[in-house]
């Protein structure tokens, strides 16, 4: 490996202008949610805070202005997520449809598909999930059985998928599904764009060990699709989804979604730390601030077009194993019960609750290795 | 990599492979003490970039010379480190890919077993980090004119991050080539010996832990995020 090369992280503009006036919109408009909701805040759903945030537009950031969009530059988008989840602020209803939905319609989608969908997007009104994962397949994309079927009216859904984020609450999901009968692997797979109020779907809550419902089973008892949901070209729905990928683990929030607890390690710790946790404080700014470069390193690397699918699991693997030691770290160096009242106590148990979950999302821990080894020419 | 930079890198790879058995003294003589003194005072009127990119080439091929020495001040020798651990880090991941995909063990190459595979990801994601560390320092050091205390937050963040991976690197390192790579006639340990000495050079993780953390603690919770973000 020659080393990988770092890309400038030049956004057009005046950044400096930019944050300041999205600071300055938080103030006035950020719900004061509980410490505990800003920690992990991009599972934070708030209906009202994300249809102001459209409204001041803030999502659909990179979206051409004919469709509802602002026709800005992705590091632009870039600098006010990180803004929004250095905040916590609330904008989990709309992650989805912003990050990952709204750009793959764009690039792949009809032009009846784009009008119908990127300005409910861009408005944060309309939300999105992701039917990848299927029973029993786990991490393994390509198990994925859910088929559609072509027929004379339409396609024809039959199937299952779990472990899907926001199911409960979204318009519309985005579904690999078999369209080529027999085919196997990551042969004859499509993308197809489904409403969720179509007949035949049912959606079943899934509770995680948290308490919180964000996953859900959603079945497809034969479903009846519009011809016109089919996004891009037939069978080419694995290559479409891993492009798509590359935007899922690459963002500001595989470092930034517990940011809470640092910050309030530090306020907690006050301006004259014990030194043990001066040095633990120390530890994990270095980790947070090498981040931060390589994941804009890697946001100005997708920014020219190119594919940083190695680059985006580097920061997935790091962010991962940084948000989930920090909790760990933290316990085992600052003296906090379990029952805590305070803010740092609560959040702390609540992030050593959840952190399970971080090296699991958006692809396990072994699988983005392995893409990782892939990388270096050993596969 | 610019031109020019490049340039510069070729007569580094080749001075620096004189160096290796004549010493220092090709490397005084091909002027790279002059890299960063300005064009108008007879230098290179080169930046920090220009020094990351030689000392990631001089941390590779002479680890026991003090090149780093020569080109930076004082005060800026715990940057120079960096640049010289990531380029011995690049240059032990190298290796260590070269020999799993050679070496065969039950009847394929090292790099066919998951096992490996995993180990030299780790290793992999540990090296990228400390080369964009290496490299978001240097930015910030040519941002501001090379003013050692205006960079006195990455200098620190920087070195504790290079310093916290050497544990990880050598360790990977040494374990994938197995016996070859304890020897003393196989190239590793001279990279591998240099990083360890390097993590306890110009302040060990202690040391930048602490002065990091006091700094942080200075700033308060929300100011961190805006002490990071106005650079």
């Amino acid at each position: 490996m020659q080393g990988f090369a770092l890309y400038p992280f030049d956004p057009p503009g005046d950044i400096g202008a930019l944050r300041a006036e999205l600071r300055a919109w938080l103030a006035v408009n950020q719900p004061q949610g509980d410490i505990v909701a800003r920690a992990n805040c991009w599972a934070s759903f708030d209906a009202d805070f994300s249809r102001a945030l459209g409204a001041a537009g803030y999502i659909g950031m990179t979206l051409p202005t004919r469709y509802g969009g602002g026709d800005r530059h992705p590091l632009e988008r870039y600098v006010i997520i990180e803004e929004l989840l250095a905040a916590g602020a609330p904008v989990g209803a709309h992650w989805i449809a912003d990050r990952q939905t709204g750009p793959l319609i764009l690039r792949y989608g009809s032009e009846e598909q784009r009008e119908r969908y990127l300005p409910g997007i861009a408005r944060g009104e309309l939300y999105a999930c992701i039917g990848l994962s299927e029973p029993g397949a786990g991490s393994d994309l390509a198990a994925v059985r859910t088929t559609a079927r072509e027929t004379a009216e339409g396609w024809r859904v039959s199937g299952q998928k779990i472990w899907t984020t926001g199911a409960h609450f979204s318009h519309v999901m985005l579904a690999l599904v078999r369209t080529e009968e027999g085919s196997e692997r990551n042969a004859g797979l499509s993308q197809l764009l489904i409403d969720l109020d179509t007949p035949g779907i049912t959606i079943r809550p899934i509770i995680d060990m948290a308490g919180h419902h964000d996953f859900n089973e959603v079945f497809f008892d034969d479903v009846l699709v519009p011809h016109g949901a089919l996004v891009g070209t037939r069978g080419q729905g694995w290559q479409q989804v891993t492009a798509e990928l590359g935007l899922e683990r690459s963002g500001p929030e595989r470092y930034l979604s517990s940011h809470a607890l640092l910050a309030t390690l530090i306020d907690a710790a006050g301006a004259d730390p014990d030194p043990a946790v001066a040095v633990l404080i120390g530890e994990l700014t270095a980790e947070m601030w090498t981040l931060r470069q390589l994941s804009m390193s890697t946001a100005a690397k997708l920014a020219v077009g190119e594919d940083p699918m190695v680059e985006a699991s580097v920061v997935k693997e790091l962010g991962n194993a940084f948000e989930q030691e920090m909790p760990r770290r933290v316990q085992a160096i600052v003296d906090c019960p379990w029952d805590d009242p305070g803010d740092l106590g609560r959040l702390l148990r609540a992030l050593l609750i959840a952190s399970p979950s971080f090296s699991l999302r958006g692809g396990t821990r072994e699988v983005i290795r392995g893409i990782i080894a892939r990388g270096l020419g050993l596969r | 990599m610019s031109a020019a930079r490049e340039m510069l890198c070729d007569t580094a790879r080749a001075v620096f492979a004189e160096a290796v058995t004549a010493g220092i003294a090709p490397v005084e003589e091909a002027g790279f003490a002059l890299l960063l003194v300005p064009e108008a005072d007879g230098g290179f009127g080169g930046d920090w970039g220009d020094v990351n990119a030689v000392l990631q080439i001089a941390g590779v091929i002479i680890p026991d010379l003090p090149v780093a020495a020569l080109i930076a001040s004082d005060a800026l020798q715990p940057a120079a480190t960096v640049s010289l651990m990531a380029g011995a880090m690049g240059q032990a991941l190298v290796l260590s890919i070269e020999h799993v995909n050679t070496r065969h063990q039950f009847g394929r190459p090292l790099g066919k077993f998951q096992a490996v595979q995993q180990s030299l990801a780790v290793m992999a994601c540990e090296v990228r980090a400390v080369e964009a560390a290496a490299g978001a320092l240097a930015a910030r050091l040519d941002a501001v004119g090379l003013d050692p205390s205006a960079a006195g937050f990455e200098i620190a963040a920087a070195k504790l991050r290079a310093n916290r991976a050497v544990g990880v690197v050598t360790a990977i390192a040494h374990q994938v080539h197995g016996a070859i790579g304890f020897t003393r006639e196989y190239d590793l340990n001279r990279v591998t010996i240099a990083l360890m000495r390097w993590r306890g050079e110009q302040g060990n993780d202690a040391y930048w832990a602490a002065r990091l953390g006091r700094q942080v603690a200075g700033l308060r919770g929300r100011g961190l995020w805006e002490a990071l973000t106005v650079r």
